[in-house]
């Protein structure tokens, strides 16, 4: 409980206001956020959910910058991203975010160990070797040090989202996106995956936005946002989560 | 990025090696074209200088002795001997074989070897009858023609009485008398040679001669390289359409197969945009894996040349070549400049990508 308290008390990471995003469909206009507003401290572990359709991709990927609202603000640490240009998004988002999705997306070229170095080579810190031995040190610390060589077609669904996370987390980003992380997942990846969640948010105070259908992974997370036709419907305190937190503490 | 421009590249193997071998043909195609272009003009030019110092031709003849004509009248060379400087000179009536494809020679055996020190009979004799002729050592091995075998000069059968060192003149060499009949150019000729007395007097010569025989064309053979490269007909123009050639094919080569590269790779790219990759980093990308491709297109290129040309000089030994450095650095210079322009279009349209559409490509 106390750890939800302290939550309360720290500054907002990301502010979100008024949030609206219209596609454009031939000559059909189609809301998919009707003015979302929301608040996320540092630390914490929020789920978004919602059927398909209700917006809860749209706001993630708001959220990481990856496509601009039609208006309304996406804050992080202050800084309003709707409003600066595509270099500086790319930018924030290089720097802040990691993203983790719910078809891994890791480059089929690259074995897992380069997958997760690439995220540090277009941040564009360390050198080839302090990357690597990074990579291999994320691996080793995720289970995967024997499969580093592997390639993403030799790994597992559970091992693939795992490196994925790693790649996501490598450059320490302020804010973890995951977008229906445990949907290609069997139960048991599924668990380990939330497991590896909670801890990075426990352990290392890791803030995440996780957006699922599935109220069972939402229960993982501190707070649950429930969204349906592009709105926030309400939000729910997990008190679940505190003592989830306290066992892994 | 360099590995994951080399896995790019070997995950499609295919496409790779037809994109490096386009790139490839491109830089052969310039080579083989120019190597054998140079080699014949060079090689037409380095024999003609070795006939002397100075060759004097009508006002209105080419540098390409393919294209001219006997129309000169042999006792010219008696003017041509009184000028200040001038050792020997000697009349030579050229013809082309069009289809031996080489030139043959009269000459005046007498006033050629005045002006030709350097000729050397290797076997055999020098000719002396209207019948004989004597053949450099390139035709010999070509033709495998030795002393004593006769070869057929436009329709007549001629004894080779000895073979010469290649380098000076035209391949086959014949008395000048059976060539003004054969030629129906009785006392005439094409041009002639002179050898100066001093070397260091060529350009006083030349002057003198270009003041005591005015319309005549006179030429310093040294320059003779040059002039020709300079005027032989559509000469520039093959070359420029060559380089031309196979600048498109590789630029398009390289548009084509990096244009179906970003098609197949969207889903990456929106991956790499999803990890924070800027448009420089994404064009920088292709550019690069583009230019690698262009990279290993030259060597193969240098390669693919080297084997043609072998090839060409073994079944056409009288065919030369000449290649330049320049040539080479040139040719590498057109492969990457292909691939450059080739990849930008890709790399741009790439670097604008929604990343929200691109990762959801199938």
């Amino acid at each position: 409980m106390s750890n939800t308290i302290e939550i309360r008390q720290r500054q907002n990471l990301l502010q979100v206001d008024d949030l609206r995003m219209v596609y454009k469909v031939g000559r059909v206009d189609v809301p998919a956020l009707r003015g979302v507003e929301m608040r996320v401290k540092e630390g914490e572990f929020l789920a978004i959910m919602g059927p398909s359709g209700c917006g809860k991709s749209t706001l993630l990927h708001l959220l990481g910058g990856l496509i601009q609202p039609t208006t309304g603000r996406v804050s992080i640490e202050g800084v309003d991203i709707s409003k600066v240009s595509d270099a500086v998004r790319t930018r924030i988002r290089r720097d802040k975010v990691g993203f983790v999705f719910q078809r891994f997306n890791l480059l089929p070229s690259l074995t897992a160990r380069d997958n997760i170095d690439l995220a540090r080579t277009i941040r564009g810190i360390g050198s080839a070797a302090q990357n690597g031995s990074d990579a291999e040190r994320i691996l080793d610390l995720l289970g995967l040090r024997n499969k580093m060589h592997h390639r993403p077609s030799e790994l597992s669904g559970g091992e693939q989202q795992r490196v994925a996370i790693a790649r996501a987390i490598i450059n320490r980003p302020k804010i973890l996106l995951a977008d229906e992380p445990t949907g290609n997942l069997d139960s048991e990846n599924s668990m380990m995956v939330l497991e590896m969640l909670q801890e990075l948010n426990v352990k290392y105070k890791q803030t995440i936005i996780l957006i699922t259908h599935d109220p069972e992974v939402a229960s993982n997370a501190g707070r649950i946002i429930e969204m349906r036709d592009g709105l926030i419907l309400n939000r729910v305190e997990n008190l679940y989560y505190a003592v989830e937190q306290s066992r892994l503490t | 990025m360099i590995k994951l421009i080399f896995t790019n590249l070997t995950q499609r193997p295919t496409r790779t090696a037809v994109s490096i071998l386009a790139v490839a043909l491109g830089v052969a195609l310039v080579l083989v074209s120019v190597g054998l272009s140079y080699g014949a003009l060079n090689d037409s030019a380095e024999r003609t200088r070795q006939m002397g110092d100075v060759m004097v031709q009508p006002s209105n003849a080419s540098f390409l002795q393919v294209l001219n004509s006997g129309n000169f009248a042999v006792r010219i060379g008696t003017v041509l001997e009184k000028v200040d400087g001038v050792a020997a000179v000697t009349p030579v009536l050229s013809k082309f074989l069009a289809e031996a494809f080489h030139l043959i020679y009269g000459i005046d055996t007498e006033s050629f070897l005045k002006v030709n020190e350097i000729f050397q009979i290797l076997e055999g004799r020098m000719f002396e009858g209207a019948e004989e002729v004597v053949v450099d050592t390139n035709y010999a091995h070509a033709q495998k023609v030795g002393v004593g075998d006769q070869i057929n000069i436009l329709g007549t059968l001629y004894t080779v009485t000895g073979i010469f060192k290649e380098g000076i003149g035209a391949r086959v060499l014949l008395p000048l008398v059976t060539l003004q009949e054969k030629n129906g150019t009785p006392d005439k000729c094409t041009m002639f040679f002179i050898r100066v007395r001093d070397d260091a007097t060529i350009d006083e010569v030349y002057e003198e001669l270009k003041v005591r025989t005015k319309g005549y064309k006179i030429t310093k053979t040294a320059e003779l390289q040059e002039l020709l490269a300079a005027n032989t007909p559509v000469f520039r123009q093959f070359i420029t359409a060559v380089v031309t050639l196979s600048s498109v094919i590789s630029f398009l080569m390289i548009l084509l197969a990096m244009y179906t590269t970003i098609t197949e790779r969207t889903r990456e790219i929106g991956i790499l945009k999803s990890l924070g990759a800027s448009k420089a980093y994404i064009i920088k990308l292709i550019l690069q894996e583009s230019l690698l491709i262009c990279g290993l297109g030259v060597l193969v290129g240098y390669g693919l040349t080297f084997v043609t040309l072998q090839i060409v000089v073994a079944t056409f030994p009288n065919l030369k070549v000449d290649i330049s450095e320049a040539w080479r650095v040139g040719a590498a210079l057109m492969a990457v400049g292909a691939g450059i322009f080739g990849a930008l279009y890709p790399a741009l349209k790439a670097a604008q990508l929604d990343p929200i559409k691109a990762l959801g490509y199938e």
